[in-house]
């Protein structure tokens, strides 16, 4: 089911109404955020310049360190009476981020949601289970508006206490899931070991991407009826709701009448064509309590423009690829952990569980992969286990030309995660 | 023929204690036990009483086990007896994987443990020469 109208626009009417909006936005912004205005008088750039959507390249850009520099509400174009929620992001270094949300901006965010769970497959059918961690995180608190709007039942038990969600799952027959994608690989595993079939016929991942092998880690645990998609969001623009997948899985239609995307080489900020691959920046045009104008999100991807077969007309962006600060660079090669990913769950013998460990040894940068059994048969000898061993080696270096170390574990033996995943430890920082 | 459990291992303190506190907590009997020397991991492998038994309680304990049949040969207590075993299956043309230590057993003379390339064939060739093949009730008592 389409939830709105706006998702199956002409182009034309698309850019229309997303230009008008802009220019509200914009005025408002330069009017409001002292920090962005200067940002616009050193650029030379006024709003009057902004003349159709093209014109958005020549505005700059905004940056996590704007929103860490303005901490906690300098960029906010709303009085802080007018909050009526603040979430922050748990930043790993300095200050965290916080977004705020009007009253007006909590609509529009349960709007954006409900869009997206309709596009996953939800409908007031469904018992929604919410395993994301509530609290100042934005994912299981912008699901939780979004699936009940659309009049699914909800049950939030955020994230932790497995064994307690699988009996809530089996209980309340919860048929949708909402968790990050190594979350629900985990609750899938323990509701397996525990001899439970769950009834989940719907998950709405997010949090962090999901590979391709990983959405078919889901089917096999899950069964193959699933309805398994994605979506896409981040704090600073919103939280989720940004964009989603619907079931043709083509990418994910982004709410483009809330949100321009626009892609861009990172190194150069140089604006590419429609198809090109580079970093994702988006510019909220609805929102009256933290609108950011260009946004870098450092997520890299592409958009597609088609009309899709599921009846939408909006812009979707491919699955991510990765995050450019998820990127790691050993010994000169630019590799994402999903890279890898990709590889290690293409191979039965080893779980769906990993750990990379980066270091540097003797000016040489090192990368070790830990990985956990899962063909016993293997056991027979040192040689099977060897044969593996190379077998992971050499298809990691036909993917990302370098090579790493293998590192077998036991079955169960690698940490699992509640909510994003952390698989990756570099030791060069 | 008698049951062996094959274990994967951490290189780590302590990992081969976990394994006999599991053995142990269930009462399972261990006769048998060998392991190498290896930088990262190893396969404990291991003769017991109750070998299903113990696959499935290590299993749930978070190993990785599998359980394969190993041939168990009587040995006498004598210089060159081993060597003399080993031409056998030589001759025959088969290769041995791995050889490990002598199951105790009160009373009776001690057995080793070998591992070849054809099971069936070694085992056949040993009984032809006249040595005495143990089977996995033997192991238990
Ligand atoms: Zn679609």
């Amino acid at each position: 089911m389409i939830w709105a109208k706006e998702e199956t626009l002409t182009r034309q009417e698309m850019s229309d109404l997303q230009f008008n909006r802009l220019k509200e936005t914009l005025n408002r912004i330069y009017e409001k955020v002292p920090a962005y205005r200067e940002k616009m008088n050193q650029a030379g750039v006024a709003c009057e310049d902004i003349k159709d959507l093209d014109d958005l390249a020549k505005l700059p850009f905004t940056m996590k360190q704007d929103l860490r520099d303005n901490y906690p509400f300098g960029l906010f174009t709303a009085p802080k009476k007018d909050l009526v929620r603040i979430h922050a992001s748990s930043g790993t270094t300095g200050k965290p981020t916080v977004v705020g949300y009007t009253k007006n901006d909590m609509d529009l965010w349960t709007e954006c949601v409900s869009r997206i769970a309709c596009m996953g497959g939800a409908s007031s059918d469904d018992v929604a289970q919410i395993s994301f961690g509530y609290g100042m995180f934005t994912g299981a608190l912008g699901l939780h508006y979004g699936l009940e709007n659309i009049g699914a039942s909800v049950v939030p038990a955020s994230s932790g206490n497995t064994q307690k969600q699988i009996m809530y799952m089996e209980d309340f027959e919860a048929t949708l899931l909402v968790a990050t994608p190594s979350y629900a690989l985990h609750i899938g595993e323990i509701a397996k070991e525990m001899g439970k079939k769950l009834n989940i016929k719907i998950g709405l991942f997010g949090g962090e991407g999901m590979t391709e092998p990983m959405r078919e880690e889901m089917y096999k645990l899950f069964g193959r009826e699933m309805k398994v998609t994605q979506n896409y969001g981040m704090s600073e623009l919103i939280g989720p709701g940004v964009s989603g997948e619907c079931l043709e899985l083509c990418g994910m239609h982004i709410n483009e009448d809330h949100f321009i995307p626009e892609i861009i080489n990172p190194d150069t900020g140089e604006v590419l064509a429609a198809g090109e691959k580079g970093e994702l920046v988006v510019t909220c045009i609805t929102k009256e309590a933290l609108p950011l104008i260009r946004y870098r999100t450092g997520d890299i991807t592409r958009l597609f423009y088609e009309p899709c077969k599921c009846g939408r007309t909006t812009v979707r962006m491919e699955n991510l690829s990765g995050r450019s600060d998820d990127m790691l660079i050993i010994r000169g090669v630019n590799v994402f952990p999903s890279q890898i990913e990709e590889v290690l769950l293409k191979i039965p013998q080893i779980g769906a569980h990993y750990e990379i460990l980066v270091d540097r040894k003797n000016h040489m940068d090192t990368m070790e992969i830990s990985v956990e059994l899962a063909d016993e048969s293997l056991l027979d000898s040192y040689a099977k286990l060897g044969e593996l061993e190379k077998k992971i080696k050499f298809d990691l270096r036909t993917v990302l030309g370098l090579d790493a170390m293998i590192k077998l574990v036991g079955p169960r033996s690698l940490k699992r995660f509640e909510g994003k995943a952390r698989r990756v430890t570099d030791l060069r920082k | 023929m008698i049951q062996q459990l094959s274990i994967f291992v951490q290189n780590e303190v302590g990992s081969v204690a976990k394994v006999t506190a599991i053995l142990k907590s269930n009462n399972i009997n261990l006769r048998a036990i060998a392991s190498f020397d290896t930088p990262e991991f190893a396969i404990l492998r291991i003769v017991v009483d109750q070998p299903e038994r113990a696959k499935a309680v290590l299993t749930e304990g978070g190993f990785a086990v599998t359980v394969s049949e190993a041939i168990a040969v009587e040995l006498e207590d004598k210089p060159g007896v081993l060597h003399d075993l080993l031409q056998v299956i030589a001759d025959a043309g088969f290769g041995v994987n791995y050889i490990y230590s002598i199951v105790i057993r009160s009373g009776k003379v001690p057995l080793i443990i070998l591992n070849t390339d054809n099971l069936e064939g070694s085992k056949s060739v040993l009984k032809e020469k006249g040595y005495s093949v143990a089977e996995q009730e033997d192991v238990v008592l």
